[in-house]
């Protein structure tokens, strides 16, 4: 076993730069409150949800904002949110992104974007939340990832009396969508909007450009060791399918299968494309240049996009999207 | 000879009263004495009231509960298989769980199911092992033994594959399961109620344990009805372990190392050294716990790498003065 533990370090290594989705469904949580203490949890549950019910007999309390987080379980504020503990890197700048930078109160490790995230209080990794540490800050919302965060410690979090959204992006559609409902719950709709708004031009605008283009055939490289790919349920895919390209392993029936090198000689992409270790790093792409017979390696169109800009779901990832479109144009 | 078992017990209480107190105290938010008073005493900051009431002490009482829990049945597992290796997990138990848990992550089953096919394959395993060594009838405790590091090795590999082939995302939780984390541990109370079921049970056993320690034949030419007591030990301490591992994962060494470090010091009594184990193994758990929280704060780490980390250092120490 402690071999095997081992063994799978190497995958959780894999697995920390590359966050992405997949997810359990969870039971539906219906209206959550406000309430700080655990004690009080019950009753503000019912508070909020009679409130939610028979509107109007109780007028101090109106929930005046409901959406539906991208679970579809009706998270409801009565005042817009003064004080959000953002979960996830992705998640905190879906936040920033959505106006409400200015009350992200705490974020977790590797918060990196955009800058004023970096100076924000932390309440450990996305993966192993200190819950101590979100209490302390007294949020009035926290914003959780569905597919990274633990469902256990989501949970823990609403017995304790929070409010928690959990945001989940499996399609570029729903960066937008769970803009706007972000934007709902912080009071700054119009600059939700307009971002959602700019962020469907401009996916829209891409996929007009490259509908007709002809196919190119592509290996989305996200780990090297073991070599791990998307399917084509995975975001990314959908990315790639937006340029026109076609992922040539988008049949594989895992989320993120690992391959090994022969099925990729054997596949012979046109164009090799991989995150990386870090942003600038592009070291995976020269461990092809072993193999001179691939296309891709022959016509040197092996392609580096920044993972911060294509493997997490926010507005960002229309940038990496345009840079993967141009390398892909290269190739034809 | 009451003095003899008091003494020890008392200190051990002691201290084990001093681990829980500081559990509560520490965390990654800070609290002074005075603060944690006001609490105590019914007051204080509505936002102190809840880390205290629903976070610190539920999971320092369940620290201690499975860390009390590994300790008898490590203690129990030594004395039945003669083996100073013998651990709890010795005999597949653990390997049984994880792969129940695993499984039941794997299916996207909430908390509460993961803890339940927990004890399930826990029990599963037991069976098994159980039935396979009971066979053909003969049996002894290197039978017993064998038969169980065997079906070890098949959960092991089970849960290599299972590993090998969940989605990426989901490995952390799985990895966190397997290494012991007291995060998942829900309520104390269950895992509480068995330890003090245990040692109470355990007392009256306490003198044929003593001989059943210095081998079968001794025992049963003394008079001890050997079979039964030794499956009785055998199922008891499935059962404790199982309720330790449902609560918080497999967390290993506990219940290895704390049983030898008391008899390095007591001396091999079990009426003496079951109580013990299970106030020592509660207090080394509550103290790796501490660290757990708040070593890296606000990242947390499984509570297993610390268990070993604070044990092996001590363990040594007491093996080397016992020379």
């Amino acid at each position: 076993m402690t071999q095997s533990t081992q063994a799978i370090t190497e995958l959780l290594g894999a697995f920390r730069r590359y966050r992405h989705r997949s997810g359990s469904g969870r039971p539906g949580s219906g209206c959550v409150s406000l309430g700080r203490r655990g004690s009080l949890t019950t009753m503000s549950i019912l508070l909020c949800c009679s409130v939610g019910f028979a509107t109007g007999t109780s007028p101090s309390h109106a929930a005046s904002r409901c959406v539906e987080d991208d679970t579809g379980a009706e998270i409801c504020l009565s005042e817009p949110a003064q004080r959000v503990v953002a979960l996830s890197p992705g998640v905190t700048e879906l936040l920033f992104a959505a106006g409400g930078g200015d009350r992200v109160v705490a974020a977790v490790s590797h918060a990196d974007y955009p800058a004023q995230a970096e100076k924000l209080p932390r309440v450990g990794s996305y993966n192993r939340i200190d819950i101590e540490a979100v209490l302390a800050q007294r949020p009035d919302l926290v914003v959780g990832w569905l597919s990274g965060n633990s469902p256990s410690q989501l949970e823990r979090l609403e017995r304790l009396g929070l409010t928690v959204y959990r945001s989940e992006q499996r399609e570029l559609a729903d960066i937008a969508t769970t803009l706007e409902r972000l934007g709902t719950l912080l009071d700054s709709e119009r600059e939700a909007e307009e971002t959602a708004e700019s962020l469907r031009a401009r996916l829209a605008e891409l996929e007009a450009r490259y509908a007709a283009s002809e196919p190119v055939e592509v290996f989305y490289q996200v780990w090297a060791d073991p070599i791990i790919t998307v399917n084509d349920t995975q975001i990314i895919s959908e990315a790639i399918r937006l340029c026109g390209g076609r992922n040539l392993f988008g049949e594989l029936e895992r989320l993120t299968p690992r391959l090994d090198v022969e099925s990729i000689l054997a596949a012979d992409p046109q164009a090799i494309v991989a995150g990386g270790m870090g942003e600038a790093s592009e070291e995976w792409l020269e461990q092809w240049r072993k193999y001179p017979d691939l296309s891709a390696v022959k016509n040197d169109h092996l392609f580096f996009v920044p993972p911060s800009k294509i493997q997490r779901p926010t507005p960002r990832m229309l940038d990496g999207i345009e840079i993967l479109c141009d390398q892909l144009e290269e190739v034809r | 000879m009451v003095l003899r078992l008091v003494y020890p017990l008392a200190t051990l209480a002691l201290f084990a009263l001093l681990a829980l107190t500081l559990a509560v105290a520490i965390g990654s938010v800070p609290i002074t004495p005075t603060e944690l008073w006001a609490v105590v005493r019914g007051a204080g900051e509505p936002l102190h009231q809840t880390l205290i009431f629903e976070l610190r002490a539920p999971r320092a009482l369940a620290a201690f509960a499975v860390g009390g829990l590994l300790a008898i049945a490590g203690a129990l597992m030594q004395v039945l298989l003669r083996n100073p290796l013998a651990d709890p997990y010795v005999l597949g138990l653990s390997g049984g769980a994880a792969v129940g848990a695993l499984s039941a992550m794997v299916a996207g089953l909430g908390v509460a199911l993961v803890s339940g096919a927990a004890f399930a394959g826990a029990l599963f395993s037991t069976l098994l092992v159980f039935g396979l060594a009971h066979g053909t009838g003969s049996w002894t405790p290197t039978r017993l033994l064998l038969t169980g590091v065997v079906v070890a090795a098949g959960w092991g590999a089970v849960i290599t594959f299972m590993l090998a082939v969940s989605p990426s995302e989901q490995l952390p939780g799985m990895l966190y399961w397997l290494m012991g984390d007291l995060a998942y541990a829900r309520s104390p109370w269950l895992a509480l109620a068995v330890l003090g079921a245990a040692v109470v049970a355990a007392a009256p056993l306490g003198r044929s344990l003593n001989v059943l320690a210095r081998g079968a034949l001794q025992a049963q030419a003394l008079g001890v009805a050997v079979r039964p007591l030794e499956w009785g030990v055998y199922l008891a301490a499935s059962l404790l372990t199982a309720v330790a591992v449902t609560t918080a994962g497999s967390i290993g060494f506990v219940g290895l190392v704390v049983p030898h470090m008391l008899r390095l010091v007591l001396g091999n009594d079990q009426r003496l050294i079951l109580p013990a184990s299970a106030l020592a193994g509660g207090t080394l758990l509550v103290l790796a716990d501490i660290v757990a929280r708040t070593a890296i704060a606000p990242e947390q780490l499984p509570v297993g790498v610390i268990t070993a980390m604070l044990g092996v250092p001590l363990f040594l120490y007491l093996l080397h003065r016992s020379r």
